[in-house]
């Protein structure tokens, strides 16, 4: 298919302007973050910092409870992806290599979990952690999140499992391999790609969540979009910290979507469309 | 010991069954049952049959129905302001075939960025008279002053306000979503409607769309579901302000519950909206994609 000049420019100005739209709200928010804090509410707003400064990161070293919740989000997160990854794998290999009505029932059961609005589970939630003495820890918030990620961990990685060849285990288990060791000695290493990027969608499932951490955390593991959210000093909201504040939280969550782009859009769909 | 492929399987699906049990069913269980009774948040033990009370007191409260019907709102503005903008783009990104490949990866960089950050960033961009929004529209032309619009303070305009974090995160999603459907339609097809004389309007009518429905599907009840239950984007926003304007409901459910401490009622008003969610979805998902198998 040949374009001529005029339609290819017509398509770049178009594209230009979608991605001006775009990419511009994220670079502000990193533009105003290494402005003076007083900057940050200037009239009229700049676009591009006047003066750079780094003040609204060096203020952070005076809020002790916001470094520490980024600290506690590192933590419930990798809780959360141990919990998950591990419940998951085993189901997701019992759905991907044997049909059973189990498997299928399982697969449909952990499609409807998300159609469940958080707060409806959020509510109980809280009164079951509570008679288990788990409100305000790290498990506690990790088991919370794990309900989120475990269903999207199984049609994660049962579509990973899936594409591997049948073969593999069936020479295993001839040359003596038991069932179990099937599955840990094949079945994990080869996919050990597909469980990585399905640890990271845990990760970032987990680090991204606020209604659970809002309902079972308190002062001992607020995490960090809490931390964030109640950012408020006597007067009023610090716009300024809150975007440095704001950059810091989503760097892992960018550099983490950079590495995996490819398999970002599986992750999203619960592996129904695969990028 | 030998296993069974039988026990062998139910034992693999054990620990995750067992931990959907314990924190998924089992809350459930735990709020169909609470919906039945009057129960106080700060004396959990002491609660009272009331039968349907609190669901008859749901259905008649004007505030939980204009909740609701903001709930529908909100995900129909997010849903279709994405749906259009992200069809667009991905209409362009398959015109433009293997170029598209850095507009793709810039693209999807708000993909992933955590809904509070969304939301307070637009927050921030939006606040009257400071905000960048209304400078620019000011620049521009469009208003006279940069106080004009009034996006989060004004009761009739803050649904709109709130949904804009939402469309900007997710319309890369819906996007390339669709490209990828799109990549995955057969050139010969088109070509070959092409050769009988279809125009480039009947072609995307008759040939693109039928065959991409499954993956419209997917997208359309993928990003409902999650319009549908928005939370933290809007709280961190307006907290449902002002005057309940941008309260839906799951700002509701929560604020029932947290601030009023009613738990009966608010897990009524959740079985409600979780009962209402399951209805939606299944009947989308089998006129989106139910047509599309019938035709072919």
């Amino acid at each position: 298919m040949k374009s001529s000049l005029a339609e290819r420019a017509i398509l770049y100005a178009l594209v230009a302007i979608i991605l001006m739209v775009f990419v511009f709200p994220y670079g502000f928010l990193v533009s105003t973050s290494i402005k003076p804090p007083v900057d940050a509410l200037a009239i009229p707003p700049t676009l591009l910092p006047q003066r750079i400064s780094f003040d609204n990161y060096t203020i952070i070293g005076d809020f002790p409870v916001v470094q520490r919740s980024f600290g506690n989000s590192t933590i419930i997160a990798l809780l959360s992806t141990v919990i998950s990854i591990g419940l998951a794998i085993p189901a997701a290999y019992a759905i991907a290599r044997f049909a059973t009505w189990a498997g299928k029932l399982f697969l449909i059961a952990a499609l409807v979990t998300r159609l469940i609005p958080p707060v409806s589970v959020g509510i109980p939630l809280f009164a079951i952690m509570r008679s288990l003495g788990l409100i305000d820890t790290h498990l506690g918030v990790a088991l919370a999140h794990s309900t989120i990620s475990v269903p999207l961990a199984i049609w994660l990685l049962a579509s990973f499992m899936e594409s591997i060849p049948r073969a593999l285990e069936e020479a295993a288990r001839v040359d003596g391999c038991s069932r179990f060791g099937a599955l840990f000695r094949i079945i994990i290493p080869v996919a050990a790609g597909g469980i990585a990027v399905t640890a990271i969608f845990v990760f970032l499932a987990s680090w991204n969540e606020f209604l659970f951490s809002l309902l079972l955390s308190s002062t001992g593991v607020k995490t960090a979009p809490i931390a964030i959210a109640e950012f408020k000093s006597q007067y009023g909201i610090q716009w300024g910290t809150m975007t440095s504040l704001s950059v810091l939280y989503s760097f892992p969550v960018i550099i983490f979507s950079l590495l995996m782009q490819k398999r970002i859009l599986a992750g999203m769909t619960m592996g129904a469309v695969k990028g | 010991m030998k296993l069974t492929e039988r026990s062998f399987v139910l034992l693999l699906l054990l620990p995750a069954t067992l931990f959907l049990a314990a924190f998924v069913a089992y809350p459930l269980f735990l709020l169909i049952r609470d919906s039945f009774f009057e129960v106080s948040i700060y004396a959990p033990s002491e609660r009272v049959f009331v039968g349907a009370d609190n669901y008859l007191h749901a259905l008649n409260s004007s505030r939980v129905r204009e909740s609701a019907l903001r709930t529908l709102n909100y995900t129909l503005i997010a849903l279709t302001a994405e749906f259009v903008l992200g069809f667009a783009a991905a209409l362009l990104f398959n015109a433009m075939g293997r170029r598209s490949e850095i507009l793709r990866t810039i693209f999807a960089f708000p993909l992933m960025i955590p809904p509070i950050v969304a939301g307070l960033l637009w927050r921030f961009m939006l606040i009257d008279n400071i905000g960048i929004v209304n400078h620019v529209l000011e620049h521009l032309g469009i208003i006279a002053d940069s106080s004009d619009i009034s996006w989060l303070g004004d009761r009739d305009l803050v649904l709109f306000s709130v949904a804009l974090p939402n469309i900007w995160l997710t319309t890369s999603f819906v996007a390339l979503v669709l490209y990828t459907g799109l990549q995955n339609i057969p050139s010969e097809l088109i070509e070959a409607a092409k050769i009988d004389g279809a125009g480039a309007l009947q072609v995307f009518r008759r040939v693109t769309v039928p065959l991409l429905r499954p993956v419209i599907a997917v997208v359309l009840i993928l990003r409902g579901i999650d319009a549908a239950r928005a939370f933290d984007m809007i709280w961190i926003q307006t907290e449902g302000g002002p005057r309940f304007a941008s309260e839906i409901l799951s700002i509701h459910i929560y604020r029932n519950m947290i601030r009023y401490g009613n738990v009966g009622e608010a897990s009524a008003i959740a079985t409600l909206f979780m009962i209402a969610m399951v209805l939606i979805s299944s009947i989308a998902f089998f006129t989106i994609w139910g047509k599309g198998s019938s035709q072919s």
